[in-house]
């Protein structure tokens, strides 16, 4: 175990970042390393070793050797390019090339004599790793630098230190977007306070407000305040109704959310069958016409769709209630079909297309030489190694549902995260806008995320890729 | 069994090279589903009455249907059985002209590709510039049952009854005088009022002038012009066709409006007329102010469509821009433009235009606007992935070896190198930005609410789906239908463009 540290210890020293992370966490027990480098370094055989070496070399006339080429070489190069340098310029030229050469002997020699274990390198990776074995160090430093341990942990798992990584950049992306829309927000020429006290409200009662809520202070001091509040999970109150913005939005998501699994969930049950049998049966007529109805799905606006089966189902035939409550499967019904209908069309057109891609490849021949079934042929085969495109569809989609639902929740009347952004917008209400967009970013990464890593468990290739990440 | 089957693909392979026969085969099929579609909405489930108007329809779409289907019969198994098409039954073409009179465009379409048998690209694409002009003019001449027309109205009509009748002239002119690729001179003056067309949004005309242009000077026989070669691929596939001739036909409309259509009779109140039900004179029925929502869907194509270029060409811009740089430069350029551009990518579109909305409030320049940055980074990801795989290709490695500089290389070799994926994708994107915007209008959030736009009609609409439904479908059919057309022109235009069909 202990080497295993070592040895990711000297992996991540090599990077600049980590380096400085490594710094930064392991502050406690480093300072004990420096001491030890130091004493390795004095003790240590290898500059008596060098010297040794250069005086051997220059004795064997490889010095004098080494310099004549290089005056040759530089002579040469004066001749072509056309140039006439000063003497000392000339003997400068000369000197680097044989310094250069003469170290990268010495050094050959020296890697010889490491191999042979007479004597080793002391860098501060390796007096860290001597360190290790002794145990009173290595308990001290696990209490006082743990940090530095859970870092080294993360990166020797190729995933964990993926998936780290990732989350990292992720927070980068979330400041970014709350960059963005605070911007945004904070050049509108709109004025919340007159929209909410009203026109008739008075410069007073506008400036209490403003200084109330922090607008009166200059673009900087209100964006790191917006910065301060996201680390801290504490959003703030709303303009209108002083509620907790955090609470509210906590409150809303899970309706989205479940609209949106269960719009998921009706799609690919439609979406995936559909495409593998268009796709085996290509130019069929059932392959046109499902093609057809894909292209229609695309085409058709989702509240014009949610109005004409409000319509339909719930004026005329009065099977199904037109708005939506928690709690009532029956509800749920009409709006996920509206939002699947996207979903289910764009899905089946890319499970189609990819699996007439990989549909007559050599491998597909062969499996079906082999003698296996049909079904084994199309579904460990060709649906296996069509999958990745798929799935990248749907991670897609499902963030531009979190979002574009605000429509159809707007038709169905569903309180959702979408919909909630819609009716506070035009005031607006900067908190809840703000914390709505950044809560669904949030939501958008890490669902890509999941994309990615589910591509490692469906494609060995990219799994072994990421082993060696 | 396994004759059967070799059979069967040897017919299909025979059937393939006639495109007549499966054009055909569409405007029946197409005849039957409307049908269908009719019979089922003449029947109201609540009051279990029947329409008799739009059941008669049904039984009109049946009956052409039906002598569709036997013609169709008989181009099958002439073809099966010689090989070829007898002269008889070309003959037949001139009676599915006649069944477009249903506005079944694929009859119309069958019927002028039965009855030539050398139908060069010339020839198709006049028969859809006709077409186009009559379409139009048949959608204002419904004008003339309103109480008053637009002033321009009859110069209109008979400037577009001059046009189709010089377009079928040309028709025969292209015929009679284009052999192959040797072009008459006579024809070159000819084409002038051709080009002049897309100044009516006529593309067909316009793309048929530039076709006899470039044939004419084009001297080479055995070199064929690469962009004809695209449109002969792209108008071998009837879907993508249609597609095209619908969106030609709404831009073409949307220009030719500004003559035939009263701009009044969509935007003012009329309070003598309010919530009509559909009639010749107002055939979409009026909204809650008396506007004729017919008018109002026609002056709607107009900002959908400039909203929906506008809105598309500007991300290309950009991000076309920005994704060639971060292609080509790759490393540190590539890192950053590429994180910068995943904060716009992790926000959806629509939800930062409703926060860009919010901030500016709504007017149809920040609804473009709002779109375009949403847009952004999806077209900068594709023109990266492009670029990359351009860069490092020969010709590029040839031009920096001539000393070429990176402006130039990027500007001149790889841009235009890399165009065909964008262009499909702006094709289909335009549906997207037509959908979002509808969708955003019916909001309160896009274009201001006294615009005639899609959306807008649908709201309106959308307040007595109880009582008057069809306020709020026709809207919503117009927007499927464009959108549709998109989605197959971009369909039709990535087959097209892909190397590999070649």
């Amino acid at each position: 175990m202990d080497r295993g540290v070592g040895a990711t210890f000297e992996k991540m020293y090599k990077h600049l970042i980590y380096r400085v992370l490594l710094i930064v966490f392991g502050i406690l027990s480093l300072p004990i390393v420096l001491i030890k480098y130091f004493k390795d370094k004095m003790e240590n055989q290898q500059e008596v070793i060098k010297k040794s070496i250069v005086s051997r070399l220059e004795k064997e006339g490889v010095k004098a050797n080494i310099t004549e080429t290089a005056r040759e070489q530089a002579k040469r190069k004066q001749e072509f390019f056309n140039r006439n340098l000063s003497s000392a310029e000339f003997e400068k030229q000369v000197n680097i090339i044989i310094n250069k050469q003469f170290e990268e002997r010495v050094s050959n020699e020296l890697i010889l004599y490491q191999q042979k274990g007479e004597v080793s390198a002391v860098t501060i990776c390796s007096s860290f790793s001597k360190l290790l074995e002794n145990r009173l160090f290595f308990i001290y430093s696990l209490i006082f630098s743990f940090p530095m341990y859970i870092l080294i942990a993360l990166y020797k798992n190729p995933y964990a230190k993926y998936i780290s990584e990732r989350l990292f950049m992720m927070i980068f992306v979330i400041f970014g977007v709350t960059w963005l829309v605070f911007t945004i927000l904070y050049l509108s020429p709109m004025n919340p306070a007159v929209n909410i006290l009203g026109q008739t409200a008075t410069p007073e009662q506008v400036e209490q407000f403003n200084a109330v809520y922090g607008l009166d202070k200059p673009y900087i001091v209100q964006l790191l305040n917006t910065f301060k509040s996201l680390f801290t999970f504490d959003l703030g109150k709303s303009y209108v109704g002083n509620e907790d913005v955090f609470t509210a939005i906590m409150r809303k998501f899970p309706v989205t959310l479940q609209v949106t699994f269960a719009s998921l969930f009706i799609a690919i049950i439609i979406a995936i069958p559909a495409g593998i049998v268009s796709a085996i049966k290509q130019y069929s007529s059932f392959d046109y016409t499902f093609m057809l109805f894909a292209l229609l799905g695309l085409s058709i606006p989702n509240f014009w769709l949610g109005l004409i089966l409000i319509l339909n189902f719930s004026i005329r035939l009065q099977w199904l209630p037109a708005t939506f409550m928690v709690g009532n499967w029956k509800t749920l019904i009409m709006p996920s079909i509206v939002l699947g209908t996207g979903l289910a069309a764009s899905v089946a057109r890319m499970t189609r297309s990819s699996m007439l891609e990989v549909k007559n490849m050599d491998y597909v021949f062969t499996a079906r030489a082999k003698g296996l079934s049909e079904w084994k042929v199309i579904t460990r085969h060709i649906l296996a190694n069509a999958m990745i495109p798929i799935i990248t569809v749907i991670g897609l989609q499902f963030g531009g549902m979190l979002g574009g639902s605000a429509v159809t929740e707007k038709v169905f009347n569903i309180n959702g995260v979408g919909s909630f952004i819609v009716d506070k917008q035009f005031v607006p209400d900067i908190p809840i806008v703000l914390a709505g967009v950044v809560y669904v970013a949030v939501i958008i990464s890490l669902a890509n995320l999941l994309v990615d890593l589910i591509y490692a468990f469906l494609d060995p290739r990219i799994k072994s890729k990421m082993k060696s990440y | 069994m396994e004759n059967k089957h070799y059979y069967k693909r040897i017919n299909g392979r025979k059937l393939n090279r006639f495109q007549e026969h499966s054009i055909v085969s569409y405007s029946w099929g197409v005849s039957f589903i409307l049908s269908i579609a009719m019979l089922i909405f003449s029947y109201d489930i609540v009051t279990r009455q029947i329409e008799s108007f739009i059941a008669s329809l049904a039984f009109v779409f049946l009956g052409t249907g039906i002598i569709q289907f036997l013609i169709s019969l008989r181009v099958k198994n002439e073809i099966l059985k010689f090989n070829e098409i007898k002269g008889s039954t070309r003959k037949l073409g001139y009676l599915l002209l006649i069944m477009g009179a249903t506005g079944n465009i694929f009859s119309i379409i069958a019927g002028f590709t039965l009855i030539r048998k050398d139908r060069t690209i010339e020839y198709t694409i006049s028969i859809y510039s006709i077409m186009t002009t009559i379409a139009i003019m048949v959608i204002s001449s419904l004008n003339i049952f309103k109480e008053y027309v637009a002033n321009n109205f009859f110069i209109g009509i008979i400037i577009l009854g001059l046009l189709s009748l010089y377009y079928i002239f040309m028709m025969y002119m292209v015929t009679k005088h284009i052999n192959g690729k040797r072009v008459d001179k006579k024809l070159i003056p000819l084409t002038v009022p051709l080009l002049g067309s897309i100044l009516i949004g006529n593309f067909f005309a316009f793309v048929l002038g530039l076709i006899i242009i470039s044939k004419y000077r084009h001297k080479d026989d055995e070199i064929s012009i690469e962009w004809i070669s695209v449109l002969r691929r792209l108008f071998r596939n009837y879907m993508s066709v249609i597609g095209m001739f619908f969106v030609v036909l709404l831009i073409s409309l949307s220009i030719c409006s500004n003559m035939t259509f009263d701009y009044s009779l969509a935007i003012d109140n009329n309070y003598s007329s309010l919530l009509q039900t559909p009639s010749l004179e107002y055939p979409f029925g009026t909204d809650n102010y008396g506007r004729c929502v017919f008018t109002r869907i026609v002056f709607g194509a107009r900002i959908s469509l400039v909203v929906g270029i506008i809105a598309t060409m500007v991300p290309i811009v950009i991000g076309g821009i920005l994704g060639a740089l971060a292609g080509y430069y790759g490393k540190r350029t590539d890192n950053t433009i590429m994180r910068i551009l995943d904060i716009l990518y992790a926000v959806p579109g629509i939800l930062l235009a409703i926060a860009i909305i919010a901030a500016f409030g709504a007017s149809t320049m920040n609804l473009i606007l709002a779109l375009s940055i949403g847009a952004v980074p999806m077209y900068a990801r594709t023109v990266r992935a492009t670029v990359m795989s351009i860069a490092n290709q020969e010709f590029v490695e040839a031009a920096r070896a001539c000393g070429a500089r990176n402006f130039t290389i990027i500007f001149k070799h790889i841009i235009p190198n890399s165009l065909a994926p964008v262009i499909v994708r702006a094709t289909l994107g335009i549906g997207g930005v037509v959908l979002s915007t509808s969708s955003l209008s019916y909001l309160g959030l896009g274009v201001e609410p006294h615009i005639p736009e899609w959306g807008n009609i649908l709201k309106i609409g959308s307040g007595y789906l109880e009582t008057k439904p069809y306020l709020a479908i026709f809207p919503g059919l117009a927007i499927i239908l464009i959108v549709l057309a998109f989605n197959y022109f971009g369909d039709g235009l990535r087959d097209a463009l892909d190397p590999k069909l070649k």
